[in-house]
């Protein structure tokens, strides 16, 4: 059987796949620096935070995009339960970093103590767990994968 | 984190457009229904702090006056002094009765968060069109709105705001400095080189950057009004060094010490007519909610602190600023008069002329500006706060409005006010880019 393709593709690579670790690292980062300026309490380390939120949200929108038309366009890859899951928990990291970056937004302390960072942590929590499962769409139904 | 829901259809454009950004319900348009009337004078009703994923916002879309004017209380009439000024901010009348009026802008804010940019692009739609020449015009022998003379009197300012003239020496107060030029009796124009007496906080953020400035009555000290460069010190302590505060310059060295602090926004410098104290409208912090913190009213004490960033009216702290400093919240005083929330005074002037009825006598007027982070909006006004024995004494009144029309859009936003050599209230309108006077029907 033919592998799923990924119709959102450059030259045979998946944009999707692509995409991901840029708002992974991003969010991943601003759990670091959260943390930093919750011991620093330098402001510059919640101005880092709050970059690294919006960039990784501009790049997980594009991924987003990509993502759905490949869901949509080819029912092999609706069918597989694996993909669901990584709908759905990359669409809570989206979520929930959605609603860090309005928190950060706020001046001061709170931008980031205590809600930010919680927040941060949760997003970093549930990447890792998204992580362990993503492995699944595409070694073993080889998602994107051209032979 | 407090999330709720949108009560009322009426957003503005910006809003509508963050809102869907935001994609969740938020508090943003949810009308407020707390009475503005119970956070004046002396003892304001100050409700728990609040905190947004985005904070409540009603940007006035703005318009011209056309054929209109603002509207003013029983007994006085308006009438405009000046128009197709460039944003005028700040108004000095010279002993000759010849009117300054300063036309600036801000310096350009630098994008440090996403915040700024949005921010930058919301209040873009709360302004004037017309860019401030930062220069000041003069106005002579104005009759029936139209000065006999109008000249550019000087330019090339840098944001400048506030005016101070003794003797012959005329000071601007640029935001990054204290300039002196020559000045004599009749001068249309200054066309000499100034000297600078002493820098002032400026860039490159310079958030808050109107400099208001007042010489003392013997003339030896210039009193400057020095914002804060944030909101609440989200731009770092290091960035409001000697800020948020008033300074005391000796006009023959140029060196200053810091006459009281923890002011966040002090603009309007004047001296009390009976007391002899100088007294200012402070702007006070945003995004705690509509109804905090009220902006006020209030003397200035030699070697005060006034409570920002750590604390508000005493002893509130502010959940935001860390780390806190107990030894400062406990000396910090609360100001005398509350104005209410969000109402932007940046203009006051003490009535000392003989044209309005007797009971303005010895009063304050004071220019507010407008919210535009609470719904329904507040401020977009001219009020007067009674004075007696050299304090208030009673509720503010509202002497000129209309500043909004039936439709809630801006015509105008008061700004620096100033009483002429006759009498009459002078009003700087920077959105509507006209000078107003008021006075007595007679």
């Amino acid at each position: 059987m033919k592998n799923s393709s990924s119709i959102t593709a450059i030259c045979w690579h998946p944009i999707h796949a692509m995409l991901i670790p840029f708002p992974v690292a991003c969010f991943a980062g601003a759990f670091i620096t959260d943390i930093v300026y919750w011991r620093s309490m330098s402001f510059i380390w919640e101005t880092f935070s709050v970059w690294l939120l919006t960039a990784g949200l501009v790049v997980a929108g594009v991924a987003v995009i990509a993502g759905l038309v490949d869901f949509i366009s080819d029912h092999r890859i609706r069918n597989l339960r694996s993909a669901w899951i990584h709908a759905l928990g990359n669409g809570l990291v989206i979520a929930l970093s959605l609603i860090n970056v309005f928190v950060h937004s706020r001046d001061g302390y709170t931008a980031v103590v205590p809600t930010g960072i919680i927040l941060s942590g949760i997003v970093v929590l549930i990447m890792m767990i998204m992580g362990w499962m993503d492995r699944e769409p595409v070694y073993r139904h080889r998602i994107g994968v051209t032979d | 984190m407090r999330l709720s829901k949108c009560s009322r259809a009426r957003r503005t454009l910006p809003q509508l457009a963050l809102v869907g950004i935001a994609t969740l319900a938020l508090a943003g348009c949810n009308e407020d229904s707390f009475d503005t009337k119970t956070q004046v004078g002396a003892n304001p009703v100050l409700p728990d702090p609040q905190q947004y994923l985005l904070p409540p916002m009603k940007i006035a879309r703005t318009t011209s006056w056309g054929q209109e004017t603002p509207k003013v209380a029983p007994g006085l009439r308006i009438e405009a002094l000046a128009t197709g000024l460039g944003h005028p901010r700040s108004i000095y009348v010279l002993p000759n009765g010849d009117v300054l009026v300063v036309e600036a802008n801000g310096p350009r804010a630098p994008i440090n968060r996403p915040k700024d940019l949005i921010m930058g692009w919301v209040q873009s739609f709360a302004g004037s069109k017309v860019k401030g020449a930062n220069r000041i015009v003069l106005l002579r022998n104005v009759k029936d709105g139209k000065a006999e003379i109008r000249s550019v009197f000087l330019d090339n300012l840098n944001s400048p705001f506030g005016v101070a003239l003794v003797g012959s020496d005329l000071y601007v107060a640029n935001t990054d400095a204290i300039i002196r030029y020559p000045y004599h009796e009749g001068d249309t124009k200054i066309s000499a080189p100034g000297v600078k007496l002493t820098d002032l906080p400026g860039g490159p953020i310079d958030h808050h950057w109107t400099k208001s400035l007042l010489a003392s009555a013997d003339g030896s000290k210039l009193y400057a009004g020095v914002g804060s460069n944030s909101n609440i010190t989200e731009n770092g302590m290091q960035a409001e060094i000697e800020r948020a505060s008033i300074w005391e310059i000796d006009r023959a060295t140029g060196a200053h010490r810091l006459f009281a602090t923890g002011l966040r926004n002090p603009n309007g410098l004047q001296w009390e007519p009976q007391s002899g104290k100088l007294w200012v409208v402070v702007n006070e912090r945003d995004e705690l909610g509509p109804n905090l913190v009220p902006d006020y009213l209030t003397s200035v004490q030699d070697g005060a602190f006034y409570g920002w960033p750590y604390s508000y009216y005493g002893q509130h702290l502010d959940p935001r600023v860390m780390p806190q400093r107990p030894d400062l919240v406990a000396k910090a005083i609360p100001p005398d008069y509350a104005l209410s929330s969000h109402v932007a005074p940046l203009g006051m002037a003490f009535y000392t002329g003989t044209n309005f009825p007797a009971s303005y006598k010895g009063g304050a007027f004071v220019g507010e500006h407008g919210s535009w982070d609470r719904n329904p909006f507040n401020g977009y006004r001219v009020v007067f706060v009674p004075f007696k024995d050299g304090k208030p004494n009673g509720s503010p009144q509202d002497v000129v409005t209309g500043f909004l029309n039936s439709n809630d859009e801006a015509r105008g936003r008061p700004v620096g006010l100033a009483v002429d050599h006759t009498g009459g209230l002078l009003i700087a309108d920077d959105l509507g880019d006209t000078v107003w006077r008021v006075s007595s029907i007679q």
